[in-house]
């Protein structure tokens, strides 16, 4: 007869430590548990509600600025500090940990409109209405760390007087220029203090430029005209324009992506284009219900951040038609400029009621250290959540965002026209020859021509 | 040198059969002409023509050191230091004369060639050279390789060489004959050479207002070729010469400039093909993360000291203070007094032996106190003397009772403690005389005991009753209850005859009629008195009203039943057997119900079963009590044809039939189909498979159902079907045929008409009736034409409308056409939220996404090994970690490929290390590790 009993080694079932936690024999024979899927769906449900419940992204506002936020710059060797600029000339430097003004850099005489930090952390780079472009040492991380005193100014590193007014600049990645942006494109050296390239095409005024990240001699502007234009700097010459219906205000490069850029639109959308095919939008992204004045691409490459002229902040997906986020408070005005941190852990909006907002870039994360366990549950929620986002249960609570009032029935109005718009084409469409009106995607429909 | 030349071109002269007198300029233009073709034909002879000896050529290069140069080299005369010095224009011929001030037209100089201008009549001789188209051609070509030779001589030099020219002549030709004699070659071979430095006078001297045709044409520009000249025989020469040639053959026309527009646009143009074969680069590296199930940021991060102990020791003093702290605590002397301290620190961690010594001490005592005590309760236990145990007993109830008076807890426990005796009593039973004492003592007799044991005895069953006694203060109405059943037991206990079996029936019919037509008052207030708590309650009532109803039913007609039997039957069929029947029967119904689909008997061979029911047949009509276990048999039995008494094992069937629950007659009627095919032959065949045949003849009993009435006493009236059994019965009497014999067994349940009912239910439950028009006074129309007319025709209309939609609904039905099914469309609102509208995005078909969320992912369901990589989010970071923008890096697309299957398929399979290298540092879309 064989009698079958249970041996366990003890060396498998002894702690080593009294911390350690007991090893627990699971069977995993599917037949043993066959409700799975309801248990999980049940978790997913619990998992979006404990999301909806633990979501409040907004950390603190950094106020000393006396009036609107006009830019801001992140410093890309440094994750605590940003750098911002009103429309007063005051540029500042903000501890994101303590939320204090660290430093400022005074010496504007009109707006500031642009502002960059070169890629090793060292120089700062602003310009404005003035004609200007001012170049400031930044102080040393440690200082920053150990200085109290809010008032130390900084003085300017160079001053470079021009015969017009910025509106923007950027920094190449890795690189000596930077870019500025008015009348025409100028490209600059920090040792120069005149232009090394100046770049025309067209006369109307350049409003923003942005440097690919990725690809550090490419660059992009947008100008008044409606235009968004590539510039090469190893031809030394423009390379492509693109008009669309309306002004783009603003223009990031995706990080992990060189060839993609996305455009934020005065029509309240923003468009994903391909730099290689630009006759038509890769994505367009829509939600705010009023223009979108400031973008910026998380440096995972997989979100970017928008503020808006009404008044939120929204975070979208690369690929995703409508934003995943929606941040506002009762106090935050016009958003002029809004940055991912270097982390992709927060979001810093600046806005005309003269404050900066640290935001979380997941509403729902838990900060500080976790542990294990903790964040394996975490991953398994996120995980089951993921999976049953399309019940409409799960989908309802993942989805359902609190909006202020105005921008509810602006979004509702905007539906509205849409749809109206959408009807009438349907009929014409059907009262006219086949053939004769042709659908055009979104994608292609506010683009007017591409310039060679 | 020169008079070198001027006798070649005499000589040249003189060949082509041109006068020698003539040593007028104008004859120069033809003499220039055939130069020219024979200067080409010299051309040609040196490429194609018969190599010299390189020694020779020698000999000739030096002989004629000319020779080897084109006429070009003599065109560009004013390079070589023996033209100039011959020719000095410029001092001979004022300024003025020149005309340097006077733009000639060009036109007007081109037209010279032709028109023959009187300003210059000795230039041209004769028009007939003129006349020839192939000549003339030649002329310019001519004209312009001379005059390039030309530039800046004029007729006076002419004239003055003309004298020599006539002198050189003769050396020319004894020159050339030598050539030809020694070479071999035909003197014409050598005289191209030497007529090169044809030298055209023109009328006025060249200038750059004054220029030649030639440069007119555009032809007479300063070539490469004059350039290097000079250069010739100086070290590097024939490498520039050799470069010049390829730079020739490669030559290009250059085109004249493009707007400035068009030009950038090209630019443009070509920035952005460039910027964009540029930027696709990066098209494999994106496309790797975009696939990547997960990528990462948080790769080779150094988030500095990890433990204290290492940020202490990285320490540095920077103020004075901390400086000074820093030298005392180095200090040596601190430091081993620090080290002795310690030492002094470990001693001080030692115990003393009187410390120990003294715990021992105290352990030890106790130890023994403990000892002691127990001893001593040992002791106490073995005392046999009652008396003291009694009084220790009463210490104890004393001590006891008074600490129950004191507190509750106490009491409480107590009363637990009884309660729990009292359980015990009961179950164990250990007082009622059970125990092998007791046993023994009754065995032998009460009366045989003395006095102390009857006591005991006595005692002992006190005990039990007090143990067992109810708690009447706390089970009153159970008591109650069940002393009325006891009643009704009773009652029922003596009837075992037909009596009892009418008061029974009676007594229940009256019960029942008492339910019904009580009126349960419903609550006012309180939970029950909510409108679903009452809508509930009315619900339940309504479905006892329906059931108290049908058993009013049943026992009127099993009442009458009763009357009939009585009347009809012979007084020598035994009531009492029938009796005796239906308990068994019942028994054996109640046997069926409990095992659903147990058919042991089935099981058994059905030889048997014959065996015994020929036997019981032989007994006679008794015989079914004994022998009838199984329903199945019954039919046999009466097939077999067994005379004598029938009617009570019908009767009995029946009753067995009408008194279980639906399910059992449901068995009874496998059971009937079952035997049915036995009869036919088939007995062995549903032996073994006990389950699935019968459910699938289960259908079967229900069309012989169909003719089941209500009326279980129309067997006579019914025809055997089968042969077999008509002829095994007696003539005298008629046995019920199959169908008879189902349909009295079913006599009580109707499953067919319930069915429909209840999916007429369902039916109306999802498509509700539409209700039907009320006649509202005043409503709808005129009250007088109301009356007049009845309802009002729009709802009529409606009604019918209402109507038609609800055939409508119901034809569309699935289960329209299926008899015997129900199909519920009603929509579940739980199961609803379980399931998608439509599709969701990324997936194509319905089934690929059901596939994606089948299996679980939670930690229940894996082992512990692979729920991270289930679980992980696509993108892995860590916050305070800067991350960068993408590198570029070679991308292998086989070794990607690979990577993909790998994730795909394992979780546990590491990705091997020179996979990770490849990947780059910054972001590397790993394999997903567990």
């Amino acid at each position: 007869m064989k009698v079958k009993v249970i041996s366990r080694s003890t060396d498998e079932f002894t702690r080593e430590r009294s911390q350690d936690l007991q090893r627990v024999f699971r069977n995993f024979d599917p037949n043993l548990r066959t409700q799975e899927k309801a248990v999980e769906y049940v978790r997913a449900l619990n998992a979006a509600k404990l999301e909806k419940i633990f979501a409040r992204p907004f950390i603190g506002a950094m106020d000393g600025h006396i009036d609107a936020i006009s830019c801001m710059a992140k410093n890309p060797n440094h994750l605590k500090g940003i750098f911002s600029a009103s429309m007063d000339g005051d540029i500042r430097l903000w501890d994101i940990a303590s939320r204090r003004t660290v430093c400022q850099f005074p010496g504007h005489q009109g707006a500031v409109r642009g502002l960059t930090a070169s890629t090793d952390g060292r120089i700062l780079i602003s310009c404005g209405t003035d004609c200007t472009v001012r170049l400031w040492n930044i102080p040393d991380a440690n200082i920053m760390d150990s200085d109290d005193s809010s008032d130390n100014a900084a003085k300017p590193l160079a001053v470079y007087v021009w015969k017009n007014a910025f509106w923007a600049v950027d920094h190449q990645w890795g690189g000596d220029l930077f870019a500025t942006a008015g009348a025409q494109v100028d490209i600059w050296d920090h040792n120069r203090s005149e232009p090394v390239n100046s770049f025309e095409w067209g006369k109307d005024t350049v409003i923003s430029v942005r440097f690919n990240p990725g690809e550090p001699n490419v660059l992009a502007t947008t100008a008044s005209d409606r235009s968004i234009t590539i510039y090469d700097l190893r031809t030394s010459s423009p390379a492509r324009k693109l008009i669309m219906k309306t002004k783009t205000n603003a223009i990031s490069w995706n990080p992990m992506e060189p060839m993609n850029f996305t455009a934020a639109n005065e029509d309240c959308n923003c468009y994903s284009y391909d730099a290689r095919k630009l006759d038509e939008a890769k994505c367009v992204h829509k939600d705010h219900v009023s223009a979108v004045m400031d973008i910026d691409y998380s440096p995972t490459g997989r979100e970017f951040v928008t503020g808006s002229y009404d008044r939120t902040v929204r975070i979208f997906q690369y690929n995703g038609g409508h934003s995943r986020e929606v941040y506002h408070t009762k106090r935050m005005q016009r958003v002029f400029c809004a940055k991912f941190s270097c982390d992709a852990t927060y979001v810093i909006s600046g806005s005309d009621d003269t404050n900066l907002r640290l935001w979380k870039a997941k509403a729902s994360e838990q900060l500080g250290v976790l542990l294990p366990r903790e964040r394996k549950k975490q991953e398994y929620l996120e995980a089951v959540k993921n999976r049953y986002k399309h019940l409409p249960e799960v989908k309802r609570i993942v989805r359902h965002r609190h909006l202020p009032k105005p921008i509810y029935k602006a979004a509702a109005l905007r539906r509205t026209m849409t749809e109206a718009e959408r009807k009438k084409e349907e009929r014409r469409r059907a009262h006219s020859a086949p053939g004769s009106m042709p659908t055009e995607p979104l994608r292609k429909r506010r683009i007017i021509k591409e310039i060679e | 040198m020169a008079e070198k030349k001027r006798k070649t071109r005499e000589d040249n002269m003189q060949k082509n059969g041109v006068g020698k007198k003539n040593k007028k300029q104008f004859k120069f233009n033809t003499q220039r002409l055939e130069k020219k073709n024979n200067k080409k034909k010299n051309d040609e002879q040196r490429k194609t023509g018969p190599r010299l000896p390189s020694a020779l050529q020698k000999e000739i290069d030096f002989s004629n050191p000319n020779s080897r140069n084109s006429d070009e080299e003599i065109d560009s005369d004013e390079g070589e230091v023996y033209v100039n010095d011959v020719y000095e224009y410029e001092e001979q011929i004022p300024e003025e004369e020149s005309k340097k001030n006077r733009r000639f037209d060009p036109i007007d100089n081109l037209a010279s060639e032709f028109e023959f201008p009187d300003k210059l009549p000795d230039q041209f001789e004769c028009p007939a050279y003129s006349e020839d188209e192939n000549v003339l051609s030649d002329d310019d070509d001519d004209d312009d390789d001379d005059d390039d030779g030309c530039n800046g001589r004029n007729d006076r030099w002419d004239k003055s060489n003309q004298s020599k020219d006539e002198v050189g002549e003769e050396d020319d030709k004894r020159h050339a004959r030598m050539l030809q004699g020694i070479t071999g070659m035909p003197s014409e071979a050598f005289e191209g050479k030497k007529r090169k430095n044809f030298v055209v006078s023109e009328a006025y001297p060249e200038s750059e207002y004054n220029p030649s045709r030639d440069a007119l044409d555009g032809e007479g520009r300063i070539s490469i070729q004059d350039l290097l000249d000079p250069l010739h025989g100086k070290p590097g020469y024939s490498k520039l010469r050799k470069r010049m040639h390829q730079l020739e053959r490669k030559s290009m026309s250059v085109q004249a400039p493009l707007p400035k527009a068009d030009r950038e646009k090209l630019e443009r143009k070509v920035a952005y093909e460039q910027s964009k074969r540029d930027i696709t680069k990066w098209e494999p590296l994106v496309k790797k993360n975009r696939e990547a199930p997960t990528i990462y940021f948080d790769e080779d991060i150094d988030l500095g000291f990890s433990t204290v102990g290492a940020i202490a020791s990285e320490f540095e003093p920077r103020t004075d203070f901390e400086k000074k702290i820093a030298s005392l605590v180095h200090d040596a002397k601190v430091v081993e007094a620090h080290r002795k301290d310690g030492l002094k620190l470990l001693e001080l961690n030692k115990i003393s032996v009187e410390d120990v010594k003294e715990r021992q001490d105290r352990l030890a005592k106790m130890r023994s106190l403990l000892f002691r005590h127990e001893m001593k309760a040992k002791h106490v236990k073995k005392i046999k003397s009652k008396t003291f145990h009694r009084l220790l007993k009463k210490d104890r109830l004393k001590v006891a009772s008074a600490e129950m008076q004191m507190d509750p807890e106490a009491a409480k426990e107590h009363a637990m403690k009884q309660e729990f005796k009292r359980a015990e009593e009961r179950m164990t039973l250990k007082h009622k005389n059970s125990s092998k004492w007791a046993k023994r003592i009754l065995k032998r007799g009460l009366s045989a005991q003395d006095e102390g044991t009857r006591a005991a005895i006595s005692d002992q069953l006190h005990q039990h009753a007090l143990l067992t006694r109810k708690m009447n203060s706390m089970k009153d109405s159970s008591s109650s209850d069940d002393s009325s059943d006891e009643d009704d037991n009773d009652e029922l206990s003596p009837g075992s005859d037909q009596e009892g079996a009418f008061k029974l029936l009676a007594k229940a019919k009256e019960k029942t009629l008492k339910v019904i037509e009580e009126e349960d008052e419903m609550p006012k207030s309180g939970v029950l008195s909510l409108p679903f708590m009452t809508r509930g309650l009315k619900k339940r009532k309504d479905a006892a009203y329906e059931e108290a109803k049908l058993a009013l039913q049943e026992y009127e007609s099993s009442l009458m039943q009763l009357e009939d039997t009585t009347g009809a039957e012979s007084p020598k069929i035994d009531t009492s057997s029938g009796r005796r029947v239906f308990g068994v029967a019942k028994k054996q119904s109640q046997e069926l119900s409990s095992k659903i689909n147990s058919n042991n008997n089935g099981g058994n061979s059905d030889s048997e079963d014959d065996f015994k029911a020929e036997e019981s047949v032989d007994v006679g009509h008794d015989n079914s009590s004994a022998s009838l276990k199984d329903a199945h048999i019954n039919p046999i039995l009466l097939h077999e044809g067994s005379g004598i008494g029938h009617e009570p094992v019908f009767k009995s069937f029946d009753d067995v039939v009408r008194d279980p629950g639906p399910k059992t007659t449901y068995e009874v009627a496998i059971f009937a189909s079952g035997s049915l095919k036995k009869m036919k032959g088939e007995n062995q065949v549903d032996v073994n498979n006990r389950k699935s045949p019968r459910v699938v003849e289960a259908t079967l009993p229900r069309q012989d159902l169909k003719e089941v009435g209500e009326d279980s006493d129309t067997e006579s009236g019914e025809e055997m079907v089968d042969g077999i059994l008509s002829s095994g019965t007696k003539p005298g009497y008629e046995l019920p045929s199959q169908a008879d014999l189902i349909q009295r067994a079913f006599a009580g349940d109707d499953v067919e008409e319930e069915f429909d009912k209840d999916k007429q239910g369902v039916l109306n439950e999802e498509n509700p009736e539409p209700e039907k028009p009320v006649l509202l006074p005043g409503w709808g129309q005129w009250t007088h034409i109301q009356k007049k007319k009845g309802l009002p025709s729009w709802m009529l209309e409606e009604h019918e409308n209402a109507k038609k939609k609800r055939e409508d609904a119901l034809k569309k039905r699935k289960d329209a056409h299926l008899k015997h099914v129900i199909i519920s469309e009603k929509i579940d609102k739980k199961a609803e939220k379980l399931h998608t509208k439509t599709l969701p995005y990324p997936y194509t078909s319905k089934e690929v996404f059901e596939q994606s969320i089948r299996m679980p992912i939670g930690p229940e369901f894996h082992p512990a090994m692979s729920i991270g990589a289930l679980n992980r989010p696509e993108v892995v970071k860590k916050s305070g970690v800067i991350i960068k923008p993408i590198k570029f890096e070679e991308v292998n697309p086989y070794d990607k490929a690979n990577e993909h299957k790998e994730s795909g398929q394992a979780q546990k399979t590491k990705k091997s290390k020179n996979s990770i290298g490849k990947t780059g540092k910054k972001m590397k879309t790993r394999e997903k590790r567990s």
